[in-house]
């Protein structure tokens, strides 16, 4: 087997940040404020189909999103530096045109009356580093683990890291590292219900060296799979309890943070939680709704340098309490910022926890539904807070609080005011934590906190 | 220049406004050669930049620019294929990353899905080499910057005509790529496109209700290559006014009614009904399995390829990479396969997946013998290919417009997606419009809001009772294809005529 360099550290993810905040400082000239966030990543990243490798490889990329500001007007521009490690040299050679790109736009741009960034020189360093990824351990424990499952993943290793820096001597800088596996365990498709799928969702997220709590991970979803061997039943279309797990219930919050929470979507009309900030609509009592940097998914700094606050509660008690407030939309509709990032969506959402023990959970769901996952959603009605969405993975019909069957995918389509409002009968004691495990944009920050909840009725439509 | 109208102004069509000039052409000399004995490599460069132009609310928005080059580098071993994806494409940086790449390929040849499957003949069964540009890319003039700001800042004002329109937005994004493929050492492809976005939208409140118009859809159904003749084409010149109108008229509209119902779908709806229903399950990937953690499987096995019925007899489908200006036109695929159009469906009838050389193989290998197409892509330097849409069409048939509407006692005609939703077999869906209007006794009458629709694409394409004809066609697409692990953001291109479909499950808003 030959020899690879291990992934680079996060020591060497913020070496490489300390060399841009250097570049950032002497690229501005008089008159002029340069900012930049730099998101850097050194990852490994492994698929897996039929528990063997389908797809891995190495992506190191670093790309720094430049803002200069010269007097009221500026530009931006998103620049993916020469490698994780670039030297000195590299980096000005990388930003030299850059800059000549950005005071050309600056040259065709008018003033700009929402300019706001962080004027301040506040330096501050959150770096949790891991030990090196060992890819033949990780490969060589999925395997072992999977044994003859079906089981379909993806896996995330490497350091990542965000920062912030800016031409006045700010230096913010936010790192992670270690590995997150998400993963399903596939069973043979039910072909006494016309080939119907079933699968069950899991995931895992540690220390590069915990190999046995991976395995662990691996062996116990396989043991919950074995629920799903039974025949699937197909559900008609109707209202019926339901019982959602702890990332379900994440899952329609996200979709309610599409603009739900961000104050420059209610001003501009297209906020779900307009009725709600009204008063002419409520959720439930039960519900309380937090960006709380506490729980530590996220920078505690945006991407105008602001620190965010510690928590800002946007739902009390069901009672709308907070937006979301970009120093950018704080200046268009004259509001107080509360730092917020620029697209006003949650980062690091806590859902306060209620009082049903999880282990009590079918039993007080009685018959209904369990959802492990809702897959897909989107809003179908904006204003009225209603949005539909699939059942997905492990989806299992209850009656009397004993599992029956698994269930064929199901489409619900239903507000949120009834179905976070006066259809929550209980959020259970016990939270799930759920880091973003999004690769889209390079690896994700952020996360949420979320017990289950349980519904008196959610409706389905298909 | 404030108010005017530039329209007829926008004279200095000789002005590229990106040029991709941030990344040379990698030398010869710094291509890596193979790591070990026995490994391919191949190298694939990706240089793109581009421009975000905006006016929101009358307030010219700072102007975003992006440069991104980078390559990956991927290593075939017979039985196990690595990548690592760099920024550092000097000969050190791309030896370093054929390092690293052959040693994940190593792994994977211990642990791989491969199997006895000789990736080397994959690569070998490349055609010849494939280099050029995109059908509409050679020439793609562009206006000067401040000429382009001037012309959205003009129709967000027009879109300034009430009080309750409460949000403006005229935007225009413009990206150039170029990329190069080589295949140990030798050059296999080199392509470049020059893709133009343009959008206005406005949003209407009363208070209670608010509804949203847009140009192509809120997520730039209008999208195509070329240069500003794709603004010109877009109804972007002039049509500020218009959104705003119909935002307002939507606002005071009624809910859509709910019912079982005939459905009038229109292009810029259309490209979302074959994208979701048609196009992601036929990816032959999602077919053998590998999507099924995230983006999901398909309803379609790999047998009912040559038989299945997937529609009505109307139904014709095409792969078609060479639709000039359309948004996936390109000469070859990400892994370098010479591209050519094919059809998927044709009569009705399912033909052939969306699948790449690599999955063909692997089908191939498991007793599935099938035809596909250089259907395999990547977002860019840092990701690897998977099975794609490319451009997936509609042929037209012979229907007019007004001969569907006359056709329908009972329907509704839809515009302009802006809700999707489909379970992870592409299977039950349910989409959403910002328009729709009434046909009632075979004429258009009231304009409802919050039209709606679902079905099950399985028996969904049955339906399909009319199929327009050209004049009704429109080439259309969307930025914004996401799938695979890590993510990918990828264009695909659908031109579509207007259909007409019988007996669907359509519904509106909350009262």
């Amino acid at each position: 087997m030959s020899q690879y360099a291990p992934a680079a550290s996060s020591q060497v993810l913020r070496a490489l940040f300390e060399r841009v905040a250097d570049g950032v400082a002497a690229q501005a000239q008089p008159g002029e404020l340069l900012a930049a966030t730099l998101d850097a990543e050194s990852s490994e990243f492994i698929r897996f189909n039929h528990a063997r490798i389908r797809q891995a490889g190495r992506v190191e990329r670093a790309v720094l999103r430049l803002r200069l500001v010269a007097d009221t007007r500026q530009a931006t521009l998103a620049l993916t530096l020469p490698g994780t490690d670039a030297g000195v040299d590299a980096l000005r050679a990388a930003m030299r045109p850059a800059m000549a790109r950005m005071r050309s736009a600056i040259a065709d741009s008018e003033p700009d009356p929402l300019l706001d960034v962080s004027r301040e020189a506040r330096v501050a360093v959150d770096d949790l580093s891991s030990p090196p990824f060992d890819r033949e351990a990780f490969v060589d424990t999925v395997v072992a683990a999977a044994g003859d499952a079906d089981l379909v993943g993806f896996a995330a290793a490497g350091p990542f890291g965000r920062g912030f820096c800016s031409s006045v001597g700010s230096r913010l800088w936010h790192a992670r590292d270690g590995v997150s596996f998400d993963f399903s365990i596939h069973l043979a498709p039910d072909a006494s219900a016309g080939g119907a799928r079933k699968a069950l969702k899991a995931g895992w997220t540690g220390d590069a060296s915990d190999l046995a709590g991976l395995h662990r991970a691996v062996a116990a979803a396989r043991h919950e799979a074995m629920l799903l061997a039974r025949p699937v039943m197909r559900l008609e279309p109707g209202d019926h309890r339901v019982l959602l797990a702890p990332r379900a219930l994440a899952d329609l919050l996200e979709m309610l943070a599409w603009g739900g929470f961000s104050a420059r979507s209610h001003r501009t009309g297209g906020s779900p939680l307009a009725r709600l900030q009204r008063g002419e609509a409520s959720l439930s009592p039960m519900l309380t709704l937090a960006e709380d940097m506490e729980a530590g998914f996220a920078p505690p700094f945006q991407s105008d340098g602001y620190a965010r606050p510690r928590r800002t509660v946007l739902v009390e008690g069901g009672r709308f309490a907070d937006w979301l407030v970009s120093p950018r939309t704080a200046r268009e509709f004259g509001l107080a910022s509360n730092a917020a990032s620029e697209a006003e969506v949650p980062e690091s959402l806590r859902v306060s926890p209620g009082t049903l023990p999880a282990a009590d959970g079918l039993a007080r769901l009685g018959t209904g539904l369990a959802l492990g996952n809702l897959w897909y959603l989107n809003f179908s009605d904006r204003p009225a807070c209603r949005v539909t969405g699939m059942s997905r993975f492990a989806s299992f019909w209850v009656e009397g609080g004993e599992v029956v069957a698994p269930v064929e995918a199901m489409r619900f389509d239903d507000s949120l005011y009834r179905a976070l409002g006066e259809h929550l009968e209980a959020l259970t004691v016990e939270s799930a934590r759920l880091p973003n495990t999004d690769t889209y944009e390079g690896r994700g920050h952020g996360g949420i906190e979320a017990p289950g909840a349980l519904l008196s009725s959610l409706r389905f439509t298909l | 220049m404030r108010g005017r109208r530039v329209g007829a102004t926008l004279t200095h069509l000789a002005t590229i406004v990106v040029v991709t000039d941030l990344a040379d052409v990698l030398p010869q000399d710094a291509l890596p050669d193979a790591p070990s004995p026995g490994a391919m490599v191949t190298v694939r460069q990706v240089a793109e930049g581009s421009q975000r132009l905006t006016v929101r609310r009358s307030i010219v928005q700072p102007i975003e620019q992006q440069l991104d080059a980078g390559a990956m580098v991927t290593v075939w071993r017979r039985h196990g294929v690595g990548y690592c994806a760099t920024a550092d494409t000097s000969a050190a940086g791309l030896r370093q990353a054929a390092g690293q790449a052959d040693h994940w390929a190593r792994v994977a040849e211990r642990h791989g899905i491969f199997g006895d499957l000789d990736l080397h003949a994959v690569l070998a069964g490349m055609a010849a080499p494939a280099t050029g540009h995109a059908p509409a890319a050679v020439e793609a003039p562009m206006p000067p910057r401040a000429e382009l700001i001037e012309m959205l800042r003009v129709e967000c004002e027009a879109m300034r005509i009430d009080s309750r329109i409460v949000d403006r937005v005229a935007r225009l994004v413009v990206t150039e790529r170029r990329q190069h493929l080589w295949i140990d050492g030798r050059l296999q492809g080199a392509q470049a496109s020059h893709v133009v976005e343009p959008n206005l939208e406005a949003t209407a409140t009363d208070g209670a209700r608010s509804q949203s118009r847009s140009l192509g859809g809120q997520y730039n159904g209008f999208c195509q290559q070329g240069g500003f003749d794709v603004v010109e084409r877009s109804g972007l010149l002039g049509g500020g006014r218009r959104i705003a109108e119909e935002a307002l008229q939507l606002l005071a509209a009624p809910e859509c009614p709910s019912g079982t119902m005939d459905v009038l779908l229109m292009p810029d709806q259309m490209m979302l009904q074959i994208h979701e229903s048609i196009g992601h399950p036929l990816e032959l990937d999602r077919i053998l399995g590998d999507e099924r953690n995230f983006a999901g499987t398909s309803f379609v096995t790999p047998d009912m390829f040559g038989h299945y019925r997937y529609g009505s007899p109307l139904l014709n489908v095409s792969f078609d990479p060479h639709v000039e200006h359309e948004l996936a036109s390109y000469v070859a695929d990400d892994d370098g396969e010479a591209a050519s159009r094919t059809w998927l469906i044709r009569d009705g009838v399912l033909l052939r997946p969306l699948g790449g050389a690599l999955s063909r193989a692997r089908a191939a290998a498991v007793g599935h013998p099938l035809e596909g197409n250089a259907s395999s892509r990547s977002v860019g330097w840092h990701r690897p290919t998977l099975d794609r849409m490319a451009n997936l069409n509609i042929e037209p048939a012979d229907a007019s417009f007004a001969e569907m509407v006359a056709s329908t006692q009972r329907g509704v005609l839809m515009r302009t997606n802006v809700s999707w939703s489909i379970d992870d077999a592409r299977n039950k869906f349910q989409f959403g419009c910002e328009w729709g209007q009434l046909i009632e006794d075979g004429r258009l009458t009231t304009v409802v809001r919050n039209p709606g629709y679902r079905g099950v694409s399985a028996t969904f394409w049955r339906s399909l009772a009319m199929v327009g004809d050209a004049p009704t066609l429109r080439v259309l697409g969307t930025p914004f294809c996401g799938k695979g692990e890590p993510g990918q953001v990828i264009r695909v291109g659908h031109a579509s005529p207007a259909c007409l479909f019988r007996g669907v499950e359509v519904f509106g808003g909350e009262a």
